[in-house]
């Protein structure tokens, strides 16, 4: 039978730690990712050699790319593997090292996100699958679809889709790890170029490249280890699941809604607890679809609530006070531990000038083609 | 003469375009593009998954003009999703002539020369068109 990870031990992220998010360049991979490691142990007050496992969110990179990485921090031996699930590998990642530790295998292991847009290979034409169009529906035509099927739904506009990107600008630019770091109006946002239905560039993630490491323990390391209690943030829960067949309705929201539910139910929360939302906002439209599954808003009203600063940071929910995916970027296999750094800092209290104010419960939230959910919920230290 | 450009996917004998789908015997399931190996919904064998041709007519769902786009076909081009009238959602391609498209709009596909094969057939596939007439 299926049991909740509040079944187990309970298990906290105690050490976080980024490679800022940026264009594809020379720098190499394992220097990424040794760097947003070196910064999650040091934020733990740790060693590496204190850590016992370790799980590699990547999709985009190569094969077997973790002890190539991680022995530039000193062979220790341990169990490492890739995690690949598309665009929530980094989230799964997070996943996977939670239970180790909550099952009481390991009272410490890390959650490393490591990217570069290097292969973006899809499983179809092994599947021999094919449809009409093929590859002339990209990824953001999909998002495109979705919006012009959203604006018949509920009167949306495009200024209103644009209006997400206009806050997640806001937010990126108060973060020195995002790859997008001006603040933009409206007009910029709608400016051409045009890249799908209604959406223009800056409605469109950002290509880039970044590693983000999350270090996550038990009780008795906190313990064992003089780890500072008072900036361990709890994970609450760590729902997954996968598209079923939704006869027409949109799955992108039909998954979100029964994975937010599942994490939220298992935390023992509902929507209203939550103070900072970090999600899948590859796409503008999908920031108003997914706040309304999550039930942030009546289905219908995300605009609304948008416009009226409800999901700004000091807003009634902040959502993507990194810039989201949008702003901060989406280098694929890191930004599912970039969230969960995210939500810490929030948490924490240490999120500066784009801290959401006594912060004490938030939500991550990937989605991945295929297509996977993962939603994970963390709680401020009592 | 025409041949498909996928041929698993429809029928470029017909007059006007016909789909390929699959109907799974044991839980109703009409799948495009047509499923194998075991069905989708419930599971059921290949052998519950029988082949029918469905009409490439329905309504808009959503539409979408792609202006960025690398390799075939130039941009602007659009892609359309139809509720088509046998069920399922099928995502295809906007007739370049058409002037743009509505949710709701009832469409039909009509036959698109793709290019001309190196034995002089018509390689063809469906794209959707706004239609005026009502099925009955
Ligand atoms: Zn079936």
């Amino acid at each position: 039978m299926r049991r909740p990870l509040s079944d187990l031990r309970p298990v906290y992220v105690v050490g976080i730690g980024l490679h800022p998010y940026q264009r594809p360049g020379e720098t190499p991979y394992t220097a990424l990712g040794v760097h947003a490691i070196r910064g999650a142990l040091a934020d733990a007050g740790i060693e590496w050699t204190d850590v016992e496992s370790a799980y590699t969110g990547t999709a985009t990179t190569a094969m077997a790319l973790s002890r190539l990485m991680y022995r530039h921090l000193g062979s220790t031996g341990i169990p490492m593997v890739q995690v690949e699930n598309a665009s929530a590998s980094g989230s799964t990642a997070v996943r996977q090292a939670a239970f180790e530790v909550a099952a009481g295998l390991a009272d410490v292991s890390i959650a490393v996100g490591v990217d570069k847009p290097l292969n973006f290979t899809m499983p179809q034409g092994a599947a021999g699958a094919r449809d009409l169009v093929g590859g002339r529906a990209a990824p953001f035509t999909h998002f495109a679809l979705l919006a012009d099927r959203y604006m018949h739904e509920t009167g949306a506009t495009p200024e209103n889709f644009a209006q997400v990107a206009v806050k997640n600008s806001r937010n990126g630019a108060l973060n020195p790890n995002a790859q997008r770091r001006k603040v933009r109006t409206l007009e910029d946002v709608l400016e051409p170029p045009q890249i799908s239905g209604i959406l223009t560039r800056l409605q469109c993630t950002p290509i880039g490249e970044g590693a983000a490491a999350a270090i996550i323990v038990s009780e008795d390391a906190i313990e064992r280890l003089g780890i500072d209690r008072s900036r361990a943030v709890r994970i609450s829960s760590s729902a997954s699941q996968s598209e079923q067949v939704y006869d027409g309705e949109n799955f992108d929201v039909a998954l979100t809604k029964a994975t937010t539910e599942q994490a939220l139910g298992e935390a023992g929360i509902g929507p209203g607890d939550l103070d900072v939302v970090e999600l899948h906002d590859a796409f503008t439209v999908e920031e108003l679809l997914y706040v309304e599954a999550m039930g942030l808003c009546e289905p219908g009203h995300a605009a609304e609530a948008l416009m009226s600063g409800e999901f700004d940071i000091g807003g009634r929910v902040a959502v993507s006070p990194s810039g989201g995916l949008l702003a901060m970027g989406h280098p694929t296999g890191p930004t599912g531990v970039g969230q969960i750094c995210e939500i810490t800092t929030q948490l924490r209290g240490e999120g500066g000038e784009r801290q959401q104010p006594d912060a004490r419960t938030g939500l991550a939230h990937m989605v991945g083609v295929g297509a996977v959910c993962v939603v994970h919920v963390l709680s401020r230290p009592a | 003469m025409r041949v498909a450009a996928h041929p698993e996917l429809f029928d470029p004998d017909a007059e006007s375009p016909t789909l390929r789908a699959t109907r799974c015997a044991s839980c109703g399931r009409v799948a495009f593009p047509p499923i194998a190996i075991g069905c989708d919904v419930c599971g059921a064998l290949e052998e519950q998954l029988t082949p029918i041709a469905v009409e490439a007519a329905g309504v808009i769902h959503a539409s979408a003009t792609v202006h960025r786009h690398f390799g075939e076909p130039p941009t602007p081009f659009t892609i359309v999703e139809v509720r088509l009238d046998d069920g399922p959602i099928a995502r295809g391609m906007g007739d370049p002539g058409s002037d743009g498209f509505s949710v709701g709009q009832r469409v039909a596909a009509t036959w698109q020369v793709e290019r001309v094969d190196d034995d002089g057939n018509d390689v063809v596939e469906p794209v959707f068109a706004a239609i005026e007439e009502v099925r009955s």
